[in-house]
């Protein structure tokens, strides 16, 4: 069963919308600073949204006209966007609609005031709880499109985005819906930003993937958004598509929490998977839109498995320079940009490279690349050892 | 898709034996816990023993765990122990959903503690690893070798019945072999706070299923049910699991016993009496393991050893307002198939099918 694309939308730092993220990434734009959403000693440039497409109220971390998680605002911006490149109206209670989102912030009651007046007093008010709970990503979408499938929030960590894609795939495949809205989004947060640097993980200059001298990663935040759709569907509603989700694959590490598997395997799995989903080999593939935090391990196990399954001379990128690593909204935004770059014919230069690392076997494009053939990867990585490729086709 | 092994951890032990001695024992009364607010005021939880998840052979493999994780694995791994599935040693056919509505959050706050106490740059990465909402997927697969797809996703409304719709998904596009699904969540002081602001809370310590009352009475709970499921018949086979949807009443008066699901978490329960046939043994099992979010999964568990052991559980709180034909005696019975019916919290039914 073929499995359409026919909505893209995107929000990062690097744009409000697709036609936004291709120009800076054709100047190579990298729009990072300090953090203005909120007080925090530490010293990592990030990549803030700055759009007010998601938040008028730029140094809050809460929409509070609406009452409304700024990771929903960021969801809300991309699935505006696609819904308008699918043709679709924002009702669906007439179609079978699936939902599935990834994020790793708008999962967690996090609010750090809320839990200090708790701590302090014993109570504190419902507010932010509220928020929480009209907040899951998935649901609070479904509930605003009047969606009737199936709606998750997928929490893989940084995979969170492409396994939502990969959900998707398999309920449209199943027939437990006709069009499916994929992808994911997340904010930049106090929490994380905590979390990662004191995990050691975090740049304080701005991110370089892949390079001899990468030093880490910059958060970032933004949503990607895919409207899935069967050819049935499609067909009924008289939409053409250029693009198709071709295939998935996913394989767990079973080696540690934050590190991954040394070998590669976990990834590699993934990835042969999702080819073999796809019913394509490692030849058909024209690039390879890698997970690419610019952390030393990470990168390391990826260039390594890239090489092995798709040879040396294999192009491929890393979009986190544009964009930060956006975590829950990762997997879909970098599924966003691989399906825009094979409908334009372009990849752009992976932006903060310079020197090749000798551990990695292959080096990712430094200028901006025309690409001619029909099949695309993106990768994502994971806490907690989850891997996902996904493949996406270019309709002949 | 077939339930070929269940693992549970709940209030009343760890175990599949744990779950029938607790349907034939009935309802006991919850914990009270000390309010951090006021040392006058306790709430009820039905909350997992310390030594239910005392397990030393498994926690010397997953020291740093924290209860949320523990439970999920020890809930997992049973499972796949209940199954007697022989699988090979690098289980790449293996794929693990696990669902849950409010994540490890207890240690999300002991992170927060970090934060507050020690400031940004001052935290434990140990601990900010452990609040992510997948990490007790990945112990599961580190423990059991497990290295097919692992999602772990969070709903409030259903999060149990969407991981059925994957899990079924996936075996029949031949993603897996074998789908470990389960549920867990934990209840620690903060949440029983925001269960005694947002829900009414059963002073006496008893959920009553048959009241659907708008305004129902809840005691929150935890704990953690894992399902071993595969398409293939299995040796120690409970029965078929089917996630459906609440458009054919026909194949509601089909089954032999109806388990309502109401556990006054998901607010109004009044549209129970709408969807109830006449004829019908009813159940109802939250009262034996609190209410959460999650309960479908304790229910399945409960239904499908119903039709396992060919027996019907007394109903653990009996208050029947409305004169339903409720199981009120433990008793050998011929059963073919088991409804289990919820109302969730977005206005929407969840019906789960066992079939033997």
């Amino acid at each position: 069963m073929k499995i359409f694309i026919t909505g893209i939308g995107g929000i990062s730092a690097a744009g409000k919308n697709i036609t936004e993220h291709l120009k800076s990434f054709r100047l190579m734009k990298r729009n990072a600073g300090t953090v203005s959403l909120f007080d925090t000693s530490l010293p990592y440039p990030v990549f803030e949204v700055k759009s007010p497409l998601v938040n008028k109220q730029v140094n809050k971390q809460v929409n509070k006209q609406k009452n409304e998680m700024r990771t929903l605002s960021l969801a809300m911006s991309a699935l505006k966007e696609a819904l308008h490149d699918a043709g679709l109206q924002k009702d669906f209670s007439a179609i079978k609609t699936g939902v599935c989102l990834g994020t790793s912030v708008a999962s967690q009651l996090n609010d750090i005031d809320f839990y200090r007046t708790y701590r302090n007093t014993g109570a504190a008010g419902m507010a932010p709880v509220d928020r929480f709970l009209k907040g899951n990503l998935a649901e609070a979408i479904a509930k605003s499109i009047k969606a009737n499938g199936p709606s998750v929030t997928v929490v893989n960590a940084c995979s969170s985005g492409a396994d939502a894609i990969g959900v998707a795939l398999s309920w449209l495949r199943n027939g437990v819906c006709d069009i499916a809205i994929a992808g994911g989004a997340d904010e930049l947060n106090r929490v994380p930003l905590c979390g990662f640097g004191a995990l050691g993980i975090l740049s304080k200059s701005l991110c370089s993937p892949f390079d001899k001298d990468r030093s880490g990663l910059n958060l970032g935040e933004g949503a990607g958004v895919l409207i899935l759709e069967t050819e049935k569907s499609a067909s009924l509603r008289g939409k053409k598509s250029a693009l198709r989700l071709a295939g998935y694959g996913a394989a767990a590490d079973a080696y540690h929490l934050t590190a991954p598997r040394p070998d590669g395997s976990g990834l590699e799995s993934a990835l042969r998977k999702s080819l073999a989903d796809a019913n394509i080999t490692p030849q058909d593939v024209c690039f390879v839109n890698a997970h690419g935090t610019a952390t030393h391990d990470n990168d390391k196990v990826e260039g390594i498995v890239i090489e092995k399954i798709f040879g040396p001379k294999i192009k491929f990128l890393s979009t986190k320079g544009y964009t930060g690593h956006t975590l829950g909204a990762a997997g879909g935004l970098e599924a966003a940009f691989t399906a825009s770059a094979l409908r334009e014919c372009w990849i752009p230069a992976s932006a903060g490279f310079v020197r090749q690392d000798e551990n990695i076997p292959v080096k990712p494009i430094t200028e901006q690349t025309q690409i001619n053939g029909s099949f695309a990867v993106s990768t994502s990585l994971a806490f907690g050892g989850n891997n996902a490729s996904i493949v996406i086709a270019r309709n002949q | 898709m077939n339930i070929a092994g269940i693992g549970i951890v709940s209030t009343r032990g760890r175990g599949i034996e744990s779950l029938d001695i607790a349907l034939r024992e009935g309802w006991t009364s919850p914990k009270l816990i000390k309010s951090d607010n006021d040392q006058n005021i306790f709430y009820p939880i039905y909350s997992v023993e310390k030594e239910t998840i005392n397990d030393i052979n498994l926690l010397k493999k997953i020291r740093r765990a924290d209860r949320f994780s523990k439970m999920a694995v020890m809930a997992a791994r049973d499972a796949v122990v209940d199954s007697g599935i022989q699988i090979n040693d690098k289980k790449t056919d293996i794929g693990i959903i696990l669902s849950t509505a409010f994540g490890p959050h207890v240690t999300t706050f002991r992170f927060l503690d970090d934060i507050i106490d020690y400031g940004d740059g001052s935290v434990s990465p140990t601990t900010f690893s452990h609040s992510v909402h997948n990490a007790a997927a990945s112990y599961i697969s580190s423990l059991l070798n497990i290295r097919g797809p692992t999602v772990t996703i969070t709903q409030f409304a259903s999060p149990f019945h969407q991981s059925l719709i994957l899990a079924k998904a996936w075996l029949t596009e031949k993603r897996c072999k074998y789908v470990l699904l389960g549920c867990v969540d934990v209840c620690g002081n903060v949440m029983e706070y925001i269960c005694n602001q947002k829900l009414r809370i059963a002073n006496d310590g008893k959920i009553r299923p048959f009241n659907f009352s708008a305004l129902p009475s809840s005691v929150p709970g935890e704990g953690s049910v894992f399902l071993m499921t595969s398409l293939e018949n299995c040796q120690n086979k409970y029965c078929e699991i089917i996630p459906a949807s609440m458009t054919n009443c026909d194949t509601i008066k089909k089954s032999d016993i109806y388990i309502i699901e109401a556990d006054g978490m998901a607010g109004n329960e009044t549209s129970y009496q709408d969807t109830l046939p006449v004829d019908v043994s009813i159940g109802g099992y939250a009262p034996i393991f609190g209410s959460m979010k999650i309960i479908s999964a304790f229910h399945c568990a409960a239904g499908a050893l119903m039709i396992k052991k060919q027996i019907k559980y007394a109903c653990p709180v009996q208050e029947n307002p409305y004169d339903l034909n409720v199981i009120t005696k433990t008793e050998s019975s011929k059963i073919e198939r088991i409804c289990c019916i919820r109302k969730n919290c977005a206005d929407k039914t969840d019906i789960i099918r066992l079939i033997r």
